[in-house]
């Protein structure tokens, strides 16, 4: 039993340079490899590859973690890496007795970290971003594009980090921070709707200039009556309508898409909107 | 020159899906794509105008979970390269870059289809041992990812903006005026996913403060990101404050129950 013990045991001891290199690996790859069956599977075994090889010296047990690594896996790419650098360190630690436990652990952890990571990463930050950078770049301006470019950068930086952080704390973080971020990413919801608010006012634009005229009197629709009654009346209720048609499982995004162009077309020759 | 600007331009699209399923430095998102389109034609104005106008459209229209959404990201350099190369500005950019962003979806899915086969390829290639040349399998999927669009945007470039010149002649006007029309309702599919995925029932007075600010009071974006920032800054502080109480009430409770026992 003791020696059996031993073989599994891995002798290598993981470096810092080791882990940035597999994280750099990673945040390279990541979606690039995407596949609908098994999504980010792929991806996690050709990043973690080489410093699997130094875990496992023993051909078997090096072919062993990488089969389990092919399994199914999909979670925020921005948030993964702490992922990654856990079962890093579980494989270090447990060699091949580990991968249950890996493969355990790699499917609770990834719906919350999506959770949370699409919300803050995919979903907050580009609308918020993209909002003020958007409208910079309409008059012509590049800044909110330069500052946006920059802080990428830093979130390159910050992916690096997580892998360490991961590696050093593994399972213990994600259960410490628990409840304080999921506090955190409600707080940011509350940004971002406040900003959704504003943007349904401002990006959505969409006016009836169309003119009616009985006798001598001469109606616009848009200034003369849909002004007066609210600012942004159009926007909010055409917002509202696409909001309850996604309800509906049949409309895709894209067929919605397909719909909203042939909404504008149509009305473009009817003459009720202008361009 | 020409000609020069070709090539970086193919090579730029090729590289921002790579960039964007990947490391995302410069992509996916179309105001640095533009930034780096412009710095490419010499023309930095136009590239952010048509840039801006495409980041707006694309607001939380976020690919979670590997869904496929309409690549805004190409239609801005595929339309800010014909806008500024022809000289015909937005409305071009507009009526070329929807087109060809739709026609990326199905290409994105098609290469995503094609990976599912590298995958397996690299599996069989762990059962057989050999490692070499599934690491090497590996390179497939960015080379998948700048093939699905350096494709379409080179069969632009070298089918000519005079080409699409003369076909935009020949589309009637409501076309054209339509899709900029378009262009100015799209953003409302992104705004409708992005309510689906917050908790806006939960949050709904922070969403009508929000369109009343922007609507009535006309306070610029920035202003009513900050007023948000605010928001949760206050929201974050009440809920902990909240928990600790409420964690402190269990422990005093606990506390006078054990006091009890030892009574």
């Amino acid at each position: 039993m003791m020696n059996k013990n031993v073989e599994n045991k891995s002798s290598y001891h993981v470096t810092k340079k080791d882990l940035t290199w597999a994280s750099l690996r990673f945040n390279w790859i990541c979606v690039n490899l995407f596949n609908y069956e098994s999504q980010l599977g792929p991806s996690l075994v050709w990043s973690m590859a080489p410093l699997l090889r130094k875990i496992y010296p023993k051909d078997s047990d090096y072919q062993a973690s990488l089969k389990n690594h092919f399994n199914y896996f999909n979670t925020t790419p921005y948030l993964a890496n702490i992922v990654l650098g856990t079962t890093v360190a579980m494989e270090e630690k447990d060699g091949i007795k580990a991968l249950p436990t890996v493969q355990s652990f790699k499917t609770s952890i990834m719906g919350p970290l999506a959770g949370i990571g699409d919300t803050i990463f995919w979903v907050l930050w580009p609308t918020i971003m993209g909002s003020i950078a958007g409208y910079m770049a309409l008059q012509g301006n590049p800044l909110g594009a330069i500052i946006w470019f920059l802080v990428n950068i830093l979130f390159n930086v910050m992916k690096v980090w997580l892998y360490h952080v991961g590696y050093s704390s593994g399972t213990r973080l994600i259960d410490t921070l628990g409840d304080k971020i999921n506090t955190f990413t409600e707080a940011a919801s509350v940004m971002g709707v406040t900003v959704i608010g504003a943007l349904v006012a401002t990006v959505v634009k969409v006016s009836v200039p169309y003119v009616f005229k009985f006798g001598k009197v001469s109606m616009n629709i848009q200034t003369d009556i849909l002004d007066k009654i609210m600012p942004a009346l159009l926007p909010a209720l055409f917002t509202f309508f696409i909001y309850k048609l996604l309800d509906n499982k049949k409309w895709t995004p894209t067929k919605i898409i397909f719909l909203v162009i042939l909404i504008a077309l149509g009305g473009t020759f009817l003459g009720i909107f202008k361009a | 020159m020409e000609i020069l600007q070709d090539i970086l331009i193919i090579i730029l699209a090729g590289y921002m899906t790579m960039d964007e399923d990947g490391i995302v430095l410069l992509t996916y998102f179309p105001v640095i794509v533009g930034l780096a389109t412009g710095l490419i034609m010499g023309d930095l104005h136009t590239a952010m105008v048509v840039a801006g106008t495409f980041q707006l459209m694309m607001l939380g229209v976020a690919a979670l979970g590997g869904a496929s959404v309409p690549n805004y990201g190409l239609a801005t350099i595929v339309g800010a390269f014909v806008a500024i190369r022809t000289g015909t500005g937005l409305k071009t950019a507009i009526a070329v870059g929807i087109p060809v962003g739709l026609l990326a979806i199905q290409l994105e899915v098609l290469r995503r289809i094609i990976a599912n086969f590298v995958a397996h390829k690299m599996q069989s290639l762990n059962e057989e041992k050999k490692w070499k040349q599934m690491l090497r399998w590996g390179y497939a999927g960015p080379v998948l990812c700048f093939v699905e669009t350096a494709l379409p945007t080179a069969i632009v470039v070298l089918v000519g903006p005079a080409a699409i010149k003369m076909i935009l002649k020949f589309i009637p006007t409501w076309i054209t005026d339509g899709l900029t029309v378009a262009g100015g309702l799209l953003p409302v599919v992104g705004i409708a996913m992005l309510l689906h995925y917050m908790p806006v029932k939960k949050f709904l007075p922070f969403l009508v403060a929000g369109f009343v600010l922007a609507a009535f009071i006309k306070i610029p974006i920035i202003g009513i990101a900050l007023l948000g920032l605010a928001a949760a800054y206050w929201y974050f502080n009440s809920e902990i404050d909240k928990n600790k109480y409420s964690k402190n009430q269990a422990v005093a409770k606990n506390d006078t129950t054990g006091e009890d026992y030892d009574e």
